[in-house]
């Protein structure tokens, strides 16, 4: 990305490296971006960066998995709060998680409340259910056995119909290779298969958006709704997309989250964003 | 085509009155008519200088003329179309498409046909507009202009062209009499008309030649028939027609990083071209000539998937030496070499930075709008001027989009404007920007400007300005932006006069209240 800085923060034992489009731009509003199960900053946050970095100051970082054993969420909680500390000092930013991301997000809110302007929640869930859990068996027995066709399941269920049907035959190989050449999912992976973190919504404080997709194969839509419903202090939007968001409507994903984090009380506790059509 | 004939123009030489005149009956013209007729409590007039509505898809009927932007998002979100034919409607299916809206929504009997406006003053004394036309005179006491930025064509200055003894015509101004086949034809410019001429005119020259000035960046054009069932779809569940429209929207609004020069935006779509380009080009030599020396976006992208295939052709040559002068036989090569022609299609483009009605209209001091924008266009909100009371610019500054519809655009002027007129009406008042507040907006434009593509992408495009270097024809920020902004009006950043002929009774003074 063009002028974008990149650094470390430590992490108890951990280096984790992120992105700053800002150094020390003490002024600006900070936005704090986390990535997804199959994604890095750049995967992930390709389109969604820049379009932020023309308004906000903005943050992404990598995420790193433990090197054995089921990953507990405080071990990625960590890593978050060490980049926001490190780069935001004692400035309140605005955390948007996506996916994966928006799990950790979430418990980041609830655990460490002082640190946040705001939460930007997109196609996060409460508790992993039985739909998840048999897609992410499916995924697991494609992976261990080494598939060929685990890239394009995962393209699959990544993506709504639309997006899919507006791709030519070399794109949607293209997208299956970018998976299978991607970061490794498989920790992350076994981590959302046992998410529940119902009990601890309640202590989210701080203003609130949830992004739900409504064409998500992956995070079925009413996990966003249940979200919405669990924390007090939330608005709801949601985009025609699947589960990649932030590859088929970036942009739309864009302007909700620059209107919230420009205001994040501007629409009250219990909002539901009227869809603009073009 | 319209029988004028039945209309009163000027009862007895004197002058009509109305309270919203409209010019233009394009795309705009049309749109902002409807909305008036369906809110229905303003009487309004349009001018429209030809004998038919439509605009530049009325004008430009050359072979091959079709939309580069798909047609569910090309047209009207208030009138949504179910029978598209195809992806990229043809230009008489969208001519036909804003014929119907004028007559389906009642706006023919509004429409006086072949006027020319040739002047529009705004009279102090009675706060009015008067617009004189080739045949009358109106009075209004709203104008807004709709007159287009595609809509007078723009002639390349090459010495000699009057000179020239074959045919010659642009591109907007096709002359369908002439019969091409077999004929020595030059086409000059690679623009967006060049690219879907040259395929259509290559079938049936004996010898084609396309001049060449600077190379375009061209993509793949993904247009499909619509099948029965497609548009049954849309006709029986419009909320399909409705989510396809949304998603061509935001596709289009996600492409904006790529003006901004990010460079993974730049990356995928510089590849795009480049692959699209080594696909159908194999010739090493040709394929360097087609090759484009600036950043991508700089100019206008194309679409097309024949054009490349095209200049393959034995009878077509592409000619990047460049003209020196052209001569009553043909095109004179700056190596002097001679290019004989029968018909020459000139397909540079339109009168875009500096609008040819911008001369006719007068502000209140007397000056006129393009004395105003000598130094480039600008507007308040991207539709109201300075100087100019209670008149609104459709497509005006500022307006234009690299990648994205129109339409978009216009329907957000549209609403706007609808509550301007709404709000001069309700409080008899006249209404005109701030000068402070016309500098600071333009100034946020040229802000949002800096960076871009446009300015530093290393071209020459209609994008700016000639004499400023100024961007003052596209919009510089998200299409949703421009919503945001320019989507709704508010008295706020405008002087707000009591209009000097209304009844004194009942109106409480205005002035001030900006």
């Amino acid at each position: 990305m063009k002028n974008v800085y990149d650094g470390k923060a430590a992490a108890g034992g951990l280096q984790v490296s992120y992105y700053d489009s800002d150094p020390g731009n003490t002024q600006a509003e900070i936005i704090v971006l986390l990535h997804g199960t199959g994604g890095s900053a750049q995967n992930n946050f390709w389109a969604l960066f820049p379009m932020l970095a023309m308004r906000h100051r903005v943050i992404a970082l990598d995420f790193i998995d433990p090197e054995s054993g089921c990953p507990e969420a405080d071990h990625y909680v960590e890593q978050a709060d060490a980049v926001i500390r490190h780069v935001a000092l004692d400035k309140a930013v605005h955390l948007v998680g996506y996916s994966f991301g928006a799990v950790i997000a979430a418990l980041y809110a609830a655990r460490r409340r002082s640190c946040l302007a705001s939460l930007t929640l997109v196609a996060g869930w409460v508790k992993t259910d039985t739909q998840q859990k048999l897609r992410n068996s499916i995924w697991r027995s494609l992976y261990e056995s080494g598939h060929e066709a685990l890239g394009s399941f995962s393209v699959l269920t990544s993506f709504s119909q639309a997006f899919l049907n507006s791709k030519n035959e070399a794109e949607i190989e293209g997208l299956v290779r970018s998976v299978e050449t991607g970061p490794d999912r498989s920790r992350k992976m076994e981590f959302n298969k046992n998410v529940d973190i119902g009990d601890e919504l309640a202590d989210i404080q701080v203003p609130s958006l949830v992004v739900g997709c409504l064409q998500d194969q992956m995070v079925p839509i009413r996990h966003s709704r249940m979200l919405f419903g669990a924390i007090a202090d939330c608005r709801y939007a949601e985009v025609v997309s699947g589960h990649g968001i932030v590859h088929e409507r970036p942009s739309e994903l864009f302007t909700l989250i620059d209107m919230f984090v420009r205001d994040p009380k501007g629409m009250p506790a219990g909002h539901v964003v009227k869809n603009s059509h073009a | 085509m319209h029988d004028s004939s039945k209309i009163d123009r000027s009862q007895g030489g004197m002058p009509v009155k109305t309270e919203v005149l409209i010019i233009g009956s394009g795309f705009s013209g049309l749109g902002m008519a409807v909305a008036l007729k369906r809110e229905g409590k303003r009487d309004f007039i349009v001018l429209e200088r030809a004998s038919d509505v439509g605009g530049t898809w009325r004008d430009n009927t050359y072979p091959g003329a079709a939309c580069d932007i798909q047609s569910h998002l090309y047209s009207y979100s208030f009138r949504p179309n179910p029978e598209w034919s195809r992806v990229y409607a043809p230009q008489p299916e969208i001519l036909e498409y804003l014929r119907a809206t004028a007559r389906d929504e009642g706006i023919i009997p509004h429409v006086r046909f072949d006027e020319t406006v040739v002047d529009a003053s705004w009279d102090p004394a009675e706060s009015e507009w008067r617009v004189k036309t080739s045949s009358g005179e109106y009075r209004a006491l709203a104008l807004v202009s709709a007159a287009g930025h595609l809509s007078d064509p723009s002639y390349p200055d090459i010495a000699g062209l009057a000179s020239f003894q074959g045919e010659i015509f642009h591109s907007a101004r096709w002359d369908h009499a002439y019969e091409p086949a077999g004929k020595r034809i030059g086409v000059i410019g690679t623009g967006a008309s060049a690219i879907q001429i040259v395929p259509e005119l290559a079938r049936v020259a004996d010898h084609l030649t396309v001049f060449q000035r600077s190379a375009p960046y061209v993509i793949p054009r993904r247009d499909h028939v619509y099948s029965p069932a497609e548009k049954g779809l849309f006709a029986r569940f419009p909320e399909a027609a409705q989510d396809l429209r949304d998603e061509l929207f935001w596709g289009n609004e996600s492409r904006f990083p790529q003006r901004r020069q990010v460079p993974a935006f730049i990356e995928q779509i510089t590849e795009l071209a480049l692959n699209h380009l080594k696909n159908q080009v194999p010739d090493d030599a040709l394929r360097e000539k087609l090759t484009p020396s600036y950043a991508i976006g700089c100019k206008r992208i194309l679409l097309s998937n024949d054009y490349y295939p095209t200049l393959m052709r034995p009878n077509v040559s592409l000619q990047t030496t460049g003209i020196s002068h052209i001569d009553p036989h043909g095109v004179v090569l700056k190596n002097q070499e001679r290019v004989d022609l029968d018909l020459l299609v000139v397909a540079t483009g339109f009168e875009a930075t500096e609008l040819p009605i911008a001369q006719v209209i007068h502000g209140s001091d007397g000056q006129s709008l393009a004395a105003n924008w000598e130094a480039g266009g600008q507007a308040y909100a991207c539709t109201t001027v300075s100087g100019f009371p209670n008149f609104f610019m459709m497509l005006g500054p500022n307006t234009g989009l690299g990648a994205g519809s129109m339409i978009f655009m216009i329907e957000t002027q549209i609403n706007y404007i609808r509550e301007g007129i709404g709000f001069i009406f309700d409080n008899a008042a006249c209404i005109d920007p701030c000068p402070q507040a016309q500098r600071d907006y333009v100034e946020s434009i040229y802000r949002r400007s800096a960076g871009s593509v446009w300015i530093e992408g290393g071209c020459s495009s209609w994008y700016l300005h000639p004499s400023s270097g100024k961007l003052t024809t596209l919009w510089p920020d998200f299409m949703s932006q421009f919503r945001k902004e320019n989507g709704s009006f508010s008295p706020g950043g405008y002087r707000v006069d009591a209009r000097v002929s209304a009844e004194p009774a009942g109106q409480q003074a205005l002035v001030g209240q900006a």
